[in-house]
């Protein structure tokens, strides 16, 4: 929901981190909703309908690498993990953090070594995963498609009801 | 810092006017060049990412303060306009970044590119200003100082990326506007711009110049299918602090691709140097001229002279 | 004036009246003639009228520029930031000044003293023409009020315009100090005459410095623009180069261009010594200026070898630049090789006049035209070029009045009796 301390704008989301409901991830034992909503400020949450998208992919790997214990998708992930172990930690935020560059953490992404050197931050893990699939599958790729705009999402982006006045607009242009 | 001390010297060049100044000359060029500050931040633009979602210009405005735009930001209109005949859209006093769709011609996904200043390495903005308004701060931005800006916009003029806009309309307090990489807000206290930190997609990753630079070149080779084997900023103008990769060839993307790999300063260098030649020669040369013309002749003017055998000179 | 002759009254040409009483400066403002004669003479010129017209539309602009910003009489353009106040009254009008250190240096340098009948004039032309390029300036500066910040509060000395903008103002200074000598003479005052006249030499030694730097250092300027000015009017190595040397033709031509206007609308202002002399010297300065544009012209393609951009001739900007060679450096140059050959006064005259508008094209072209070719083309508001033109007028109308007081085109009689 909207969280009030201004200081901590994104784009989309807080930095706090709430824990998605997936908590116990046991192969072929996942859950069948996710409600992942740690970042949700300029949008509502998004209830992520898992156990569709289990469906609808190849494997587990397809999204989460080699944790899952089943085979590794990805050629560069699969120089080293078999993907034969599962892992304790499966959600995506166990791995990707939602700050990667806070004053503390600045030497993520660590250069000089060669592997998870170059991780894309938790809201990024979300969004390259779902988008890059739905981009070539012909999935919703619009941003309300998942998640409904709140209101201090429209007030960020001036739009819905702050949106410019008409006025505003010709003010604006001077050519 | 070698930098530094070249700056000081093309300082002596530009202003004084003694011999003394030729010294320093020829050690200071030698020094090379400044390949920024070593531990500078950068931010490593990845093009392939960018969904154009509009969300790092309302980031932008929002953090930096600026006026409503005259459209919602979730507006994607604004990537069919045209100005001018043929121009895209660019930054201007109101909007310090802007996110541009190009249709590429191997796709039919096309590219976004996202627009500020690149927070050059030698930026040019800074080494033409006559007031030297502009700073480049050790963190890797370039920022601004309106309280001496005279207002002649050459900065606008010398700035390769078309990047700082003037707020013309303010009749008492005209003043440039740009992108200054949060520097107030946010760099200065080691956390990522507005921008950077909104973006869905991660597009810009942020993190010390150089290694992000190293980042960028494994990002290629890990994927060599995917990108061009080329980080613009790397050495464009002497090198930028936001630098790009990208799966299109760059010129299809709307950038300068004809750019010099040297700082723009450089080519000024050639001119700024022969300045102390001039201010110490040029006397002595033509006082000794004005000593043989005058010798032996009568120091009276303006009489005598054979209206026939005038020379030019 | 003419009509005023005929009753035989004679404009104040010397320091002391025909009784030998001294005249008061009143009477020399009016130049010797009574309120009423003075009034009756400006109405019936008909370039005042004109000049009204102008200035009654233009200074209402200027005061509107500074009231309303910038932005309310330019495009406000981002990707034009100089638009006509630079491209035409700091970069035309400099080179075309560059009259002042030419002819001190002759005179002075060189001891052709058979040239000082034009020196003042010349030093005159400088002086205002570099007066006005900072009118220009203040006017399209955003913050002219700071316009001292680069000398005394805040040094970007790495910056081209920053020598530019010192060695204007130096220069500028060293003008009024060379063109003082007519100004004390003119008011009488000896003991500052001579003071000056002993610096002469250090004055002009500093002029030919502060004029080599900053002309040069004008085509410098765009230097921070590779890319932008299209490469046939663009050359890292020589632009200075090219830019200085063209400022000798620019300089002398339009030394030749006012004196031939003067000797046609002032010509009673005219003694008798620049009267005989001006045919011959202008003929000596078309020989200047034709060897300073053959050397242009030279460096110009040499510039263009050098950078290899030949191809661009064959395009529509090459065909624009073959215009602004063939028509403006090439035919000026025949025209006053021509007329120096067979000493024919006019023809130098028309070959110096096509100079100076090749000037204009080329700067132009630097500044404004070809900035920006792959980008688009803007056309400056209206109002900067009702500005610009008003400029211009200030500048015509400030000059005509020099010339009619101070002793420019002529010698006080008393002196030239000495
Ligand atoms: S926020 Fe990120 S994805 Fe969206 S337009 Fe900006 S750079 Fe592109
Ligand atoms: S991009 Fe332009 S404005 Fe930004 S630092 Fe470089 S030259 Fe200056
Ligand atoms: S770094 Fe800051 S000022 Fe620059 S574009 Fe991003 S949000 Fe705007």
């Amino acid at each position: 929901m909207v969280n009030a301390s201004k200081q901590l704008i994104t784009g989309l989301g807080v930095l706090l981190l709430f824990s998605v409901l997936s908590v116990s991830c046991y192969a072929m034992d996942y859950p069948e909703e996710v409600e992942i909503d740690s970042l949700a400020n300029l949008y509502e949450p998004v209830i992520f309908d898992h156990a569709m998208h289990v469906d609808a992919t190849e494997g587990c790997a397809e999204c989460h690498h080699h944790t899952t214990g089943t085979p590794v998708l990805n050629a560069y992930c699969a120089k080293c993990h078999t993907g034969d172990v599962e892992m304790d930690v499966v959600a995506c935020q166990d791995c990707h953090s939602a700050d990667p560059v806070s004053p503390e953490n600045l030497h993520n992404p660590k250069p000089g070594y060669s592997y998870h050197n170059d991780q894309p931050n938790l809201k990024a893990a979300y969004h390259l995963k779902c988008l890059g699939c739905h981009r070539e599958v012909d999935g919703p790729t619009g941003c309300e498609d998942c998640h409904a705009k709140t209101e201090a999402g429209d007030k960020f982006y001036h739009s819905g009801e702050f949106a410019p006045k008409e006025d505003a607009q010709h003010g604006a242009e001077h050519e | 810092m070698s930098k530094i001390t070249r700056r000081k010297f093309l300082a002596a060049s530009a202003a004084g006017g003694t011999a003394i100044m030729m010294a320093p000359t020829k050690k200071a060029f030698a020094a090379g060049s400044f390949e920024g500050f070593p531990d500078g931040m950068g931010v490593l633009v990845d093009l392939t990412r960018c969904v154009g979602c509009r969300t790092c210009e309302a980031a932008c405005n929002k953090e930096q303060k600026l006026p409503e735009p005259a459209l919602p930001f979730d507006d994607y209109s604004v990537f069919d306009e045209i100005h001018h005949g043929n121009q895209k859209r660019r930054t201007t006093d109101k909007a310090y970044t802007i996110v541009n769709r190009y249709d590429l011609k191997d796709s039919d996904e096309p590219l976004y590119r996202k627009i500020q200043c690149n927070h050059c390495n030698e930026p040019a903005c800074l080494t033409s200003c006559f007031v030297n308004a502009y700073t480049k701060t050790p963190e890797g931005a370039v920022i601004y100082n309106s309280h001496v800006c005279v207002g002649c916009r050459n900065c606008m003029i010398a700035c390769p990326f078309h990047i700082p806009a003037y707020t013309y309309h303010s009749v008492l307090n005209p003043v440039i506007k740009k992108c200054i990489f949060c520097y107030d807000t946010r760099l200065k206290e080691g956390r990522p711009p507005a921008c950077v930190e909104s973006c869905p997609q991660q597009v810009m990753t942020f993190g010390k110049r150089k290694d992000l630079m190293v980042i960028a070149h494994e990002r290629i080779k890990k994927n060599p299918d995917k990108y061009i084997d080329h980080v613009y900023g790397e050495k464009e103008v002497g090198g930028t602090g936001w630098f790009y990769i990208s799966s299109a060839p760059f010129e299809e993307a709307g950038f300068d691709v004809h750019l010099p790999k040297k700082p723009i300063i450089d080519n000024v260098k050639d001119f700024l140097a022969i300045v102390p030649v001039v201010l110490t020669v040029w006397p002595a040369l033509f006082t000794g001229f004005h000593l043989l013309a005058t010798k032996g002749k009568s120091h009276g003017h303006g009489d005598d002279h054979s209206h026939d055998e005038q020379e030019g000179h | 004036m003419k009509k005023l002759e005929t009753f035989g009254i004679k404009p104040h040409d010397a320091s002391l009246k025909a009784d030998g009483e001294k005249w008061s400066i009143m009477e020399k403002l009016l130049l010797g003639l009574t309120l009423d004669q003075y009034i009756g003479q400006a109405i019936r010129n008909k370039l005042n009228w004109f000049f009204a017209i102008i200035f009654a539309i233009g200074i209402p602009v200027i005061i509107y520029r500074f009231i309303f910003s910038l932005g309310a009489v330019t495009h406000a353009s981002y990707d034009y930031p100089w638009g006509l106040f630079l491209g035409f009254g700091l970069f035309c009008m400099v080179p075309l000044s560059a009259s002042g250190f030419m002819l001190g240096t002759t005179v002075e340098v060189f001891g052709r003293h058979d040239f000082e009948p034009i020196e003042r004039l010349a030093l005159l032309n400088g002086l205002l023409g570099y007066f006005f390029a900072v009118v220009y300036l203040l006017v399209d500066l955003g913050q002219p009020w700071r316009l001292s910040y680069p000398m005394v509060y805040s040094f970007g000395p790495a910056a081209v315009l920053f020598l530019v903008g010192w060695h204007v103002a130096t220069y500028l200074s060293v003008q009024v100090a060379e063109v003082s000598t007519a100004f004390f003479e003119w008011i009488g005052f000896q003991r500052g005459y001579d003071f000056i006249r002993k610096g002469t030499i250090g004055l002009t030694v500093a002029g030919i410095i502060l004029s080599t730097l900053h002309q040069g250092a004008l085509g410098a300027l765009f230097l921070y623009a590779p890319g932008k000015v299209h490469p046939l009017w663009y050359s890292a190595p020589f632009q200075w180069i090219l830019f200085f040397i063209s400022s000798i033709p620019a300089g002398l031509c339009m030394v030749i261009c006012v004196s031939t206007i003067v000797i046609h609308t002032m010509k009673w202002r005219c003694d008798k010594r620049f009267i005989d002399n001006l045919d011959w010297i202008t003929i000596a300065l078309a020989k200047g200026s034709a060897m300073g544009l053959i050397t242009y012209l030279i460096m110009k393609f040499i510039a263009i070898a050098h950078d290899n951009e030949w191809a661009y001739f064959f395009t529509g900007w090459g065909a624009w630049w073959w215009f602004e060679i063939l028509g403006f450096v090439i035919l000026p140059l025949v025209i006053l090789s021509y007329g120096i050959h067979n000493k024919l006064v006019g023809l130098c005259r028309i070959g110096a006049f096509l100079t100076v508008l090749g000037i204009l094209l080329n700067r132009l072209n630097t500044a404004l035209i070809t900035f920006n070719w792959q980008l688009y083309q803007e056309i400056p508001h209206y109002l900067e070029f009702v500005i610009a033109i008003t400029i211009f007028a200030i500048y015509v109308a400030t000059y005509r009045f020099i010339l009619a007081r101070l002793p420019i085109l002529y010698k006080f009689r008393s002196q030239a009796e000495e």
